[in-house]
């Protein structure tokens, strides 16, 4: 009996140390869904359904709410992020990326199917700014004082930049075929060139592209270690990802990844959480070995957040099996 | 354990759509590719369901055997652009785009699309039932559509090219003049701005229905008996529908996977005949013409039936 006892509390123990990891939140964008992955167990306890198309989100700056956007669906959804319980649902046309200035003053909403950029005030959500653009703006950055917001247009290969303040676009300017992502890195912009091979290094003043790096075909993501040491790049076509050097934007290394790799966000132990687009699942990869573990979720995962480095207590949602 | 259907779907956009549109500089519509790939994925297993369980049934429970099967091949060319080719592409490049705009700026305007899981937030989370809502709204929307379009003249005068057909198939369900494809998308369109209808959200569910559909135009001798034909549109109910007697503006049982609306509106006919199909006045190429000369003689009685009708002088 006694140690009947002992095993159950070492179960319970490592059960509640499992779980006390966290959760990582991957949108499903053609299921209509959140997937909640336990973190400690890499397994997807449960799905958030939401209306209809969801593709990005973002964490408030006090932390209290994750933001969906769910574009078809016309709405954003707020989150808590302890436990994906919808808390509140605000109106809002077509909002596919999503991001606050580092401030925390503003949140800007890009609209890709209705060529247009939202900026609100992040106290309240009152739309301040509407900015036409053509087209399709999609990928969004900001300048570290966060007066500028920069903005990828997909549909016409342009970047542009716009002052968060007056709503006013400083310039606009070709970039490279299809850009995606964009990144403000040692006082310039990163920006991924989805219909090419790489990234265009881009001066944040005037627009114009000072270099391009290879990358991989298909570069569509970018992401800065939480160390600051190397940026990863995302290749959709050729299914990798691409490690640079942060300093001298050198391809170091280059680590399989199929399945369309898209998203990314830092797991606690240091590997990197990656949403494979095509291959309904999550990859778990270990940046030093390249292998990585596969977690199936939804059929289309898009976006990703783990909620295991905001400070954030550590509470867990239900552990209701996924909706089939 | 994966759905084959994503995996299949999602192989497909991985290795062959999403390299071509990179090649071709399309990459720009790569969002859409993975919806019109698992809606291509959907497609070809419908097209297979039908030939493995419609053509056994055609081929030992006939109602009519026919010498000759070339004018199925036309059919047959309808349903593969319909569900695995170009139609589809068009819905989700096109409709797709055009609807999000829509919507979006009638949400600028105050105007909110509803959608029943906002009416009724109980429904979020329970697909079947969410989907049997959306599928009784849409097949009553198909209904007066259906119905309407035997009722004008030039409607009717593209919608003839489906009711045409003297060998009716399983193939036959999708033969329908672009134009007449069209008008229901826009129809379609309206009734989703109405109630919100998800595209991508229930795709098995979605094979079901259309299974059934390609199901009612079999020639085969199968009726569900006399419950069943009260719940779902069995073979002999819509081929009631689509004897040469009931083509034009006298027609009944429009419905196309449940029969409540011709039974609450007055147009069921639950008589057990297997009457002969086809239109007697239809120009002779709806009938056996290749697609183009069908897609042009119906173009020319639409054209005809919108021109005011001549004076003849005595």
């Amino acid at each position: 009996m006694p140690r009947m006892m002992l095993f159950l509390t070492l179960f319970l123990l490592g059960a509640a140390a499992a779980r006390a990891q966290g959760l990582a939140f991957v949108i499903d964008s053609a299921g209509a869904a959140v997937s909640v992955v336990d973190v400690g167990s890499e397994r997807e306890i449960r799905r958030i359904p939401v209306l209809r198309e969801p593709h990005h989100m973002a964490l408030t700056p006090d932390h209290r709410f994750l933001l969906i956007g769910d574009t078809t669906g016309n709405e954003l959804l707020f989150l808590d992020p302890r436990s994906g319980e919808i808390l509140r649902r605000l109106t809002v046309s077509d909002p596919y990326q999503l991001q606050f200035s580092p401030d925390g003053k503003w949140l800007v909403v890009n609209g890709l199917a209705r060529n247009q950029v939202d900026i609100f005030d992040a106290k309240d959500y009152h739309l301040v700014h509407r900015v036409a653009l053509k087209s399709m703006p999609s990928h969004l950055n900001f300048s570290p004082d966060s007066s500028t917001v920069y903005i990828t247009l997909q549909g016409t290969d342009r970047l542009a930049a716009i002052a968060l303040g007056s709503g006013a676009v400083l310039w606009d300017t070709e970039v490279g075929e299809t850009p995606a992502a964009v990144l403000w890195h040692n006082g310039q912009l990163l920006v991924a060139v989805m219909g090419g091979n790489g990234i265009s290094v881009v001066d944040p003043a005037t627009g114009l592209v000072r270099a391009r790096i290879p990358t991989g075909r298909g570069a569509h993501n970018l992401f800065l270690s939480p160390d600051g040491k190397v940026i990863y790049v995302t290749n959709r076509i050729d299914g990798t990802l691409a490690v640079l050097d942060a300093q001298s934007l050198k391809v170091m290394r280059e680590i399989r990844v199929s399945g369309g790799p898209d998203d990314l966000d830092f797991g606690p132990d240091g590997r990197l959480w990656i949403s494979r687009r095509f291959a309904h699942s999550v990859a778990v990869l270990d940046p030093v070995s390249g292998h990585y573990d596969v977690i199936e979720v939804g059929r289309s995962p898009h976006g990703i957040w783990l909620n295991t480095h905001d400070h954030l207590p550590r509470a867990l949602a239900g552990t209701a099996p996924p909706h089939s | 354990m994966s759905d084959p259907f994503d995996t299949l779907a999602g192989w497909l956009s991985e290795h062959l759509l999403i390299p071509l549109l990179w090649q071709v500089g399309l990459m720009r519509w790569e969002d859409l590719a993975y919806g019109w790939a698992l809606f291509a994925t959907y497609g070809a297993v419908q097209v297979a369901l039908m030939y493995a369980i419609c053509l056994p049934l055609e081929r030992f429970f006939p109602i009519e055997r026919w010498p000759d099967h070339r004018v199925e091949l036309t059919d047959m060319f309808y349903t593969v652009l319909a569900r695995v080719g170009l139609l589809p592409l068009v819905t989700f490049v096109l409709f797709f785009r055009v609807q999000v705009a829509f919507s979006g700026w009638l949400t600028d305007h105050g105007y909110v699309p509803p959608t029943l899981e906002r009416a009724i937030p109980g429904l979020l989370g329970h697909p079947i039932l969410t989907f049997l809502a959306y599928a009784l709204i849409l097949d009553f929307a198909d209904y007066w559509r259906h119905r309407l379009s035997h009722r004008f003249r030039w409607w009717y005068a593209l919608h003839a090219l489906h009711h045409a057909q003297r060998q009716m198939t399983f193939w036959s369900d999708d033969r329908n003049h672009l134009l007449d494809d069209l008008i229901a998308a826009l129809w379609f369109g309206v009734i989703a701005l109405g109630v919100g209808v998800p595209p991508l959200q229930f795709p098995l569910l979605v094979l079901v229905l259309r299974f059934l559909e390609s199901l009612s135009h079999a020639n085969t001798r199968l009726s569900f008996g006399w419950l069943g034909e009260r719940l779902l549109i069995s073979p002999r109910f819509h081929r009631v529908h689509h004897a040469a007697r009931a083509a034009g503006k006298q027609s009944c049982n429009y419905g196309a996977v449940f029969p409540y609306w011709d039974m609450l509106f007055g147009t069921a006919d639950f008589t057990t005949q297997y009457a002969p199909t086809g239109d007697p006045r239809a120009p002779e190429a709806l009938a056996s013409g290749g697609y183009l000369a069908q897609q042009w003689a119906g173009l020319q009685g639409f054209i005809q039936a919108l021109a005011p009708p001549r004076r003849h002088l005595s």
